[in-house]
């Protein structure tokens, strides 16, 4: 029965383009969790064992049964104590241990080390001295040590916290891939199932069971995407490459990072794509299976209007769990909790479109039949609809996918960036901005000391750990001493931000509520330095106003050293003075700056937007796969359709009338697609939007807007029309 | 015709059959209340107008669909009793089929549409079996490799009654078998039929006056029922016969 894949491909080429395109991205992914990084052994090739620090935080909460330990990727480099070289000299069969610092990268504490380079004594091994070293550093918890060609990895441990945060990101990627891919897959599935309806009666009228046909189609779903995995080696191995040169060019891998590659990748980009295909074959196949013998002989008959009473009710269920989620999102505390509810909710939202999605077309085509009346294209077109409510979903499918999750992510992003823009203004309250390079302590006491200046402090962005209650890097600013109150309004709303000392640390609003750290005014709470380095601080101030500096606020006092850079400031804030002598002051330190409130408050917009590289690159995955699918899935059920179209041609339907109405049946999908598309884009915007901005309004620009929906209809009325001009010049030539 | 008491060894055995389609007020009675019972070996040609329940009739007695009431015993088996893996295999191993068109698997050369019902079953299938099956009906050897599409209509509908005799069934059903054939190709087909399928028992849906030449018996059907049974039927007769059930069903004169 596989021969199929062989002779008559035709409805399954969508399904064999979904599967390439998924394992392409899931290859390019693979590609970017494992790149690597050069690095010459350097001046450690002299040493037998190489001794660094971690570039992984390890945290662990509780106690006893219910203690748990995680880890999250530094952001920044510690380094090792310099007594570590003196302690590790004593271990025996150690010849030599060396301090060693000054790598690129490498800014490290006094008193600390970058790394220790060991020697091993004659006859002594690397791999024993490796054993002895760790067990005298008990176990070796918070080091790495390397030994042989690992040893390279060490040469620059900033490079390492850089690559160990790339690594994390392809991987981040993964998860989205085959949600997107599952949904992707479904529809072209179902839709090359649908179109051979009349071959599996066939099939069971002359003696398949029903376990034979399910099993034919579950094993050539199994081999397109076992083909797609392989397909997919080449494409995918190319754009990992490029992806991480697009990453390093944007300072998110080290720059001359290369893509990792490995014969090991194929096999993952098959398990991606096989439950992925096996998943949406299964309902396909027991769809196939329960095919009525007696098809072979009725006229091909028109689809049941309404889908079988399961479908309905799994669908319904589906879009109960939209709602369940939507109003659980909306009840929660702090907005983690809320985000985490938002990929749940998109993928159960996609669900309940996917189920629902002839039930849909039939309601939509119910809704439309005033518009029969505007001539005999569109009566086709919407009979088209109400007698083949299944192949019209199969079109829906990518077009909602396309609109939902591209707008959920896109939206997000411009919801936040507005209201970042928005309070961003109100947090600002300083006059003039410093901003550059270069500002350290010195230049702030001179800006402290000109005339008229009433107050000024430094300002430095900055990741900063905090179990909330998962251990994770989140965006935070280091103050200086200073009069904040005339340069910052932050909104407080317990406790005072005029003075940030050693030993205290202001939390947002969001940050403290009890569904994320679960803390108020005086509580002791820790956090982590961007190296890792635990703090320990009581809250003096609980804030509102959390999208332009972040949700935690330390001393620029405890940060530094800390964050892997020289110690300066990002900002110096300035109340008060002239413009004239501040711009004299920046004047004298080359890459430093002068600017106004109104430009920085629109830098500060700008970066609280998470309208990043990363989530281009997310977008742009996503828009791919939904556009293959898109297209390919519309090529596939036009073309099917050409014996009817030979049917009305020769019934007198002229091609221009024909045109119009696969044109107008490519709008109904739009329509019907975009706007369940849009339900679901909405419903976890909203929590989203309220777990980041505090409003349940999200903010979507008419631009945007308008043009991911033009995209879209364009590309549905292209891949229609094309197929459409295709079949019908191919019908008209001579036999 | 329709209550009488029926012989159970017959190979095709049907029982106050009734086939409804719908529910409520759109529901339509394709089949009503038909007893009939087909002897081993007989050749039988069911007629009817478009809408008679001809169609209806063959998927009920071969197990394709289920009646909405009556019984159909099949190969000695009452279908109503077997699941549908039973029924399946029963189709598989002692009857055959012959449809108007899409007879044939499209991506299936003519040689493993042939072989279909065995490999379905996981029996040995040799490559002198299909020759022979194929021979029976006039294929020529090159022809097998070919696709159902690079042959013409009739040699398609031989492919398919190679296929249907394969297994040496003990029943062969088909569905207007030459309706979109021409004549002289249609009577080539039947012909085949008849001699290739002989001791087997065959039950032939047509429209076609023409094809009873071949048959030992025709079925009248109309609105669902039996309407007459003819043994030996003529085509002269067999027409004269349709045109004035036809004129019934259009409410002309009788």
């Amino acid at each position: 029965m596989l021969a199929g894949l062989r002779r008559s491909p035709g409805p399954l080429i969508g399904t064999l383009a979904a599967a390439v395109t998924a394992a392409t991205l899931s290859i390019a992914a693979l590609g970017v969790a494992t790149a690597r990084t050069p690095s010459p052994l350097g001046r450690l090739a002299g040493a037998d064992v190489v001794v660094a620090a971690s570039t992984q935080l390890q945290v662990t909460t509780g106690s006893g049964d219910s203690a748990q330990t995680e880890t999250v990727p530094l952001e920044a480099y510690r380094g090792v104590p310099a007594e570590l070289a003196g302690h590790l000299a004593r271990v025996p069969g150690v010849a030599s241990a060396i301090g060693e610092s000054g790598f690129p990268d490498g800014t490290v504490r006094p008193g600390r080390v970058d790394l220790v380079a060991v020697k091993a004594a004659p006859g002594v091994s690397a791999d024993t001295l490796t054993a002895r070293i760790r067990a005298s550093l008990h176990g070796g918890a918070g080091y790495t040590v390397a030994a042989g060609a690992a040893r390279a990895d060490l040469a620059d441990p900033g490079l390492a916290v850089e690559v160990a945060n790339g690594h994390a990101l392809g991987a981040a990627v993964i998860p989205i891939l085959i949600i997107t891919a599952m949904f992707t897959l479904a529809a072209t599935t179902a839709l090359s199932v649908e179109l051979r309806r009349r071959r599996f009666a066939l099939l069971r009228a002359v003696g398949a069971t029903r376990g034979q046909v399910r099993r034919a189609v579950l094993a050539e779903q199994a081999l397109l995407a076992v083909a797609g995995g392989l397909l997919g080696y080449l494409p995918g191995a190319l754009l990992s490459a490029v992806a991480v040169r697009a990453l390093a060019s944007h300072g998110l891998f080290p720059a001359g990072s290369t893509a990792g590659s490995s014969g090991w990748f194929l096999l993952l980009a098959c398990a991606v794509n096989l439950p992925a295909c096996l998943l949406s074959a299964l309902l396909a196949a027991r769809r196939a299976a329960r095919t009525s013998p007696a098809r072979a002989v009725r006229e091909a008959q028109a689809e049941r209007a309404w889908p079988h009473p399961v479908r309905l009710l799994l669908g319904l269920a589906a879009a109960a769990g939209v709602v369940v989620l939507g109003v659980l999102s909306l009840r929660q505390n702090g907005p983690g909790a809320e985000v985490a509810l938002a990929l749940p909710l998109l993928a159960a939202g996609m669900a309940a479109v996917t189920l629902l999605g002839p039930a849909l077309a039939t309601a939509t085509a119910a809704l439309l039949r005033p518009l029969a009346s505007m001539g005999p294209a569109a009566r086709l077109a919407l009979a088209g609809i109400r007698r083949m409510p299944r192949r019209t979903a199969s079109a829906v499918i990518p077009v909602a996918l396309a609109v939902g999750m591209i707008g959920a992510i896109a939206f997000f992003n411009t919801t936040v960036a507005h209201a970042a823009a928005v309070q961003s203004g109100q947090t600002v309250t300083a006059g003039h901005v410093l901003s550059g390079n270069g500002l350290d302590d010195r230049v702030l006491t001179a800006a402290r000391a000109l005339p008229g200046v009433r107050a000024a402090a430094g300002v430095t962005p900055l990741s900063i750990g905090v179990t909330d209650p998962d251990l994770e890097y989140i965006g935070g600013e280091a103050v200086s001493a200073g009069q904040l109150g005339q340069l910052l309004d932050l909104g407080v709303a317990s406790g005072g931000l005029s003075q940030l000392r050693p030993g205290q640390v202001a939390l947002s609003t969001a940050e403290a509520s009890s569904g994320l750290m679960g803390v108020h005014l005086g509580s002791r709470v820790t956090v982590y330095l961007p190296d890792g380095t635990p703090y320990q601080a009581t809250v003096s101030a609980v804030y509102q106003r959390s999208l332009a500096l972040g949700d935690v606020i330390i001393p620029a006092a405890v940060a530094g050293g800390h964050t892997g850079t020289p110690q300066s400031y990002g900002q110096i804030l300035v109340s008060g003075g002239s413009q004239r002598q501040l711009a004299a002051l920046a004047a004298a330190r080359p890459g430093a700056r002068l600017a106004s409130r109104d430009l920085y408050n629109a830098q500060v917009a700008q970066n609280a937007s998470q309208n990043t590289f990363v989530n281009l690159l997310i977008l742009g995955i996503i828009a791919a796969l939904a556009a293959v699918t898109l297209v390919n899935t519309l090529v596939v059920s036009t073309v099917e359709r050409r014996g009817r179209v030979r049917l009305l041609a020769s019934a007198g339907a002229t091609t221009r009338q024909l045109a119009w109405s696969f044109g107008w049946q490519a709008l109904f999908v739009t329509v019907i697609g975009v706007a369940s598309g849009a339900a679901v884009c909405a419903g976890t915007l909203t929590g989203l939007s309220r777990a980041v901005t505090g409003s349940a309004a999200p903010y979507i620009p008419a631009g945007p807007a308008a043009l991911l929906v033009t995209v879209v209809a364009a590309l549905t009325l292209g891949a229609v029309l094309t197929s459409f001009a295709a079949i019908s010049r191919r019908g008209k030539r001579p036999a | 015709m329709n209550t009488a008491v029926l012989p159970a060894t017959a190979p095709v055995v049907l029982h106050e059959v009734s086939k409804r389609f719908g529910r409520g007020r759109g529901a339509v009675t394709a089949l009503d209340r038909v007893s009939l019972s087909l002897s081993a070996g007989s050749f039988t040609a069911v007629l009817g107008v478009s809408g008679s329940g001809k169609s209806t009739l063959l998927q009920c007695a071969a197990g394709l669909d289920q009646p909405t009431s009556g019984t159909v015993r099949l190969c000695g088996a009452e279908l109503g009793r077997l699941s549908d893996r039973r029924r399946t295999l029963l189709r598989r191993q002692r009857v055959g089929f012959v449809f108007q068109e899409l007879n044939l698997v499209p991506e299936l050369t003519v040689a493993e549409n042939i072989a279909l019902p065995l490999r379905l079953g996981r029996r040995h299938v040799t490559r002198d079996a299909i020759a022979h099956a194929a021979a029976r009906v006039g294929l020529r050897p090159e022809q097998l490799r070919r696709l159902p599409s690079q042959l013409s209509g009739g040699q398609q509908q031989r492919a398919a009654i190679a296929r249907a005799l394969v297994t040496s069934p003990e029943v062969i059903f088909a569905d207007e078998p030459t309706g979109a054939l021409d004549p002289y190709t249609a009577d080539g087909v039947m012909r085949l039929l008849r001699e290739a399928a002989a001791g087997t028992t065959v039950v032939i849906v047509t429209h076609q006056p023409e094809v009873t030449r071949f048959c030992d018996r025709a079925v009248f059907l109309y609105a669902g029922r039996v309407d007459a049974v003819t043994e030996a039927p003529e085509p002269a007769a067999v027409a004269a016969r349709l045109h004035a059930l036809g004129q019934r069903a259009s409410g002309g004169p009788r």
